[in-house]
């Protein structure tokens, strides 16, 4: 229907949006919305809810809270969302606080993001600053338990973690315009706030190179560690030792003595020989990165120098295998899975560095040599498996445990299996079954 | 011949023009319609010894095609006519090449093979006997190189992937420098490259699910497409037909992903299975002159050959 050229559709829609602006863009609370008696308010409220009487005399109150103002996140009478809170308790915060997250952060905490702001904070009052659930560090530590036991058990702290404002001294608890990881600034700014990198006692500890402008990250634990100045517990031995020439050119430059994973070799000739004699090279061992596409060259707390996890350092390049292993993870029927999968230790089944064998796998085959590693394949089924049962579909490949499991997870699929239900999975070969 | 159009024609007139407009503009897309039809698949020799982890395979011509039998180190050259396998394969062997990953034949039927464990290239000839490593000649300083994969083009021009120095190195059919494209600043890992009718030198990103480009002349890579991660899980080989569309093997996604000239997606074929059609790991794939498409489809130890129904 139209009236003078205006479609009235249009015109219903265009209401509709400015109506549903108005409901979700309204001040939090306006004016007497509820008309409620003069000097009502809070108190109202405070006769059921007694227990905030307690809170009120906390060192901390939420403002609204402190002016009797419970509608303004609340509303008196009936509410779709818990607690009787006017929006979704996700987006409530955010309708006052909108800074804690700007458009523009280069890092931001999950629980920020997920508007879980009663992660840390009490909404209504407590004694500790900013109406936090606890006090100083300790509250970061309930969820980071890795940072709280690497700073209560190293034997050489960071001040900054454990003095003043502990986490909050380096890390913004929102979020941040500046760095990744919530850091107030980048590395080297960061640290240089405190450490003068123009003192002849850093210069001397450094031997004379030139790391002022360096990740410092990339030997020493801002947390702290067992290893003096802080370096990283697994720490490369030319590094512990201070032969820092071993690798590098004279303290003039940063430089390397040599380039790729020649350098490497120099010291591992033999596990680079035998990795070499290999018919697989891992193709990043032999790229311009070489050895430290996966490896720290100086400190990190992973064994072997390993820039991260085994399942997030592989993951950096096969983030799709890795995808399916979480996912199976995840799946809850899926509770026969493979450990080193659960584990998310690719390297149990595959050679990291290169191998004679299709997808880097360790040993030739992989029914009797690798997976009966730790399955006893010949008792595993009724199911004939091994190198002298020929697949029906095919000549050329033998019934292997890789013929109906997928060995670095199937997402959903329980077991590992291949397909998502056995029927599905054993009708491949076994066509007479469907009929 | 004039004639009058009452109301109810002009109707019609409009409604067929408007089909024909609906049509013309879905004509591009028409393309999404094409599809793999299976021709049939090679398993062995001809004295029955089964294909091991096959993972290259090259044309020639119209009937001709080269395997690199990866497991069992060798290279056997077939024939097929009319959808079959004509006896009289030939087996390759040399012992400068242990574990064969990709192979291409230039216009004089000359083999060149991708060694993995060697990651140097071997020349043979035609009738496959050794003729020495492809040792590029003139190369500008780093002259070290590090092979992850080559293409040749119509001409006969050699382009070596160089994963050490991030470049793709460009040989004339002597071997000959002639020039390098350099890797764009930003990128996963280079698994491919191919050369498309028109000179243009093509990169898979098998990590980031790109394919990048550079146009004959260029001198360095921009990006073709953005992330294709919405239809590929990990593409590590790619090829391109006479018309310019690029063919990837999607190696963890078992399946192959045509994409237009422009980069454009334009259809996702085949799929994971042992049964024929299906694929389990593919890697290189050839197209000879009649369009029948080859791939290597390594973890079923065979090579299975489709043609593509428009």
């Amino acid at each position: 229907m139209k009236i003078k050229g205006i479609n009235l559709g249009c015109v219903t829609l265009f209401s509709l949006c400015i109506m549903s602006f108005l409901i979700h863009a309204a001040p939090v609370h306006s004016a007497n919305e509820f008309k409620l008696k003069l000097g009502a308010k809070g108190q109202t409220c405070l006769k059921c809810h007694e227990t905030f009487n307690e809170t009120l005399k906390s060192r901390f109150v939420h403002p609204l809270l402190k002016k009797g103002e419970c509608i303004g996140c609340h509303l008196p009478h009936t509410s779709s969302h818990k607690g009787l809170l006017k929006t979704d308790k996700a987006k409530l915060c955010y309708n006052c606080h909108k800074e804690v997250l700007p458009e523009n952060a280069l890092s931001s905490h999950d629980v920020v993001v997920e508007g879980n702001c009663g992660a840390c904070h009490d909404s209504h009052g407590s004694n500790n600053r900013s109406i936090l659930l606890k006090s100083g560090s300790q509250l970061c530590f309930d969820c980071h338990k890795d940072v709280g036991e690497t700073v209560s058990n190293v034997r050489f702290t960071h001040k900054s973690v454990v003095q003043d404002k502990g986490c909050l001294n380096c890390h913004n608890p929102h979020a941040s315009a500046e760095s990744n990881n919530l850091l107030q600034k980048k590395v080297p700014s960061l640290c240089k706030s405190c450490h003068k990198t123009d003192q002849i006692v850093f210069k001397r500890k450094h031997m004379d190179y030139p790391v002022t402008d360096s990740n410092c990250n990339s030997c020493h634990n801002p947390h702290g560690s067992n290893k003096r100045g802080m370096v990283f517990d697994v720490a490369h031995a030319a590094v512990v030792e201070g032969k820092c020439t071993e690798c590098h050119q004279k303290p003039t430059s940063l430089e390397t003595k040599k380039k790729t994973n020649q350098l490497c070799r120099d010291c591992h000739q033999d596990m680079v020989d035998q990795t070499f004699s290999k018919n697989r090279v891992h193709w990043p061992l032999v790229d311009k990165v070489g050895c430290v596409n996966c490896h720290a060259p100086h400190a990190t707390k992973e064994q072997k120098l390993l820039k991260g996890s085994v399942v997030k350092v592989c993951g950096r390049c096969h983030a799709d295998t890795v995808q399916l292993q979480e996912w199976s993870i995840k799946n809850p029927e899926n509770e026969r899975l493979c450990e080193p999968v659960k584990r998310g230790n690719c390297i149990v089944c595959h050679s990291p560095h290169g191998a004679d064998n299709i997808l880097l796998i360790r040993e030739q085959s992989v029914t009797t040599d690798l997976c009966g590693r730790c399955h006893e394949w010949e008792t595993h089924s009724t199911h004939p498996i091994g190198a002298k049962i020929i697949d029906n579909r095919n000549k050329n490949l033998t019934v292997e445990c890789l013929t109906c499991h997928q060995a670095c997870g199937t997402g959903n699929n329980p077991a590992m299996l291949t397909f998502s239900t056995t029927h599905e999975l054993c009708i491949q070969c076994h066509v007479e079954r469907i009929k | 011949m004039t004639k009058v159009i009452n109301g109810s024609g002009k109707i019609i007139l409009i409604m067929a023009g408007l089909l024909v407009a609906v049509l013309s503009f879905q004509l591009p897309l028409s393309e999404g319609a094409m599809k793999f039809r299976y021709i049939t698949s090679v398993y062995t020799d001809d004295k029955g010894l089964g294909l091991k982890q096959p993972e290259g395979v090259a044309c020639i011509g119209e009937s001709l095609f080269i395997v690199a039998d990866s497991g069992n180190g060798r290279l056997l050259r077939y024939s097929i006519k009319g959808g079959e396998i004509e006896l009289g394969t030939i087996e390759i062997k040399v012992d400068q090449l242990s574990y064969p990953i990709k192979t291409e034949i230039n216009s004089k039927g000359d083999i060149y093979v991708l060694g993995r464990k060697e990651r140097s290239i071997v020349r043979l000839s035609p009738a496959g006997e050794f003729r020495g490593h492809l040792q590029p000649l003139g190369l500008p300083s780093p002259a070290a190189y590090v092979v992850r994969s080559f293409a040749i083009d119509r001409n006969d021009n050699i382009y070596i992937l160089d994963i050490l120095f991030e470049r793709v190195l460009i040989l004339d059919p002597a071997g000959r420098y002639v020039a390098q494209i350099k890797f764009p600043d930003e990128y996963g890992f280079f698994s491919d490259v191919a050369v498309d009718f028109r000179g243009a030198v093509l990169l898979i990103d098998g990590v980031d699910g790109m394919v990048f480009s550079a146009g004959k002349n260029s001198a360095r890579f921009s990006p073709l497409t953005s992330s294709l991660k919405e239809y590929v899980r990990f593409p590590t080989s790619l090829t391109t037909d006479d018309r310019g569309r690029i063919y990837l093997a999607d190696r963890n996604g078992a399946s192959i992903i045509i994409l237009g000239q422009d980069g454009s997606f334009l259809s996702r074929q085949s799929g994971m299975g042992w049964k024929e059609g299906s694929l389990n790991y593919p890697a290189q794939m050839c197209i000879n002159k009649k369009g029948e498409i080859f791939v290597a489809d390594t973890m079923n130890s065979r090579i299975e050959i489709f043609e593509l129904v428009e």
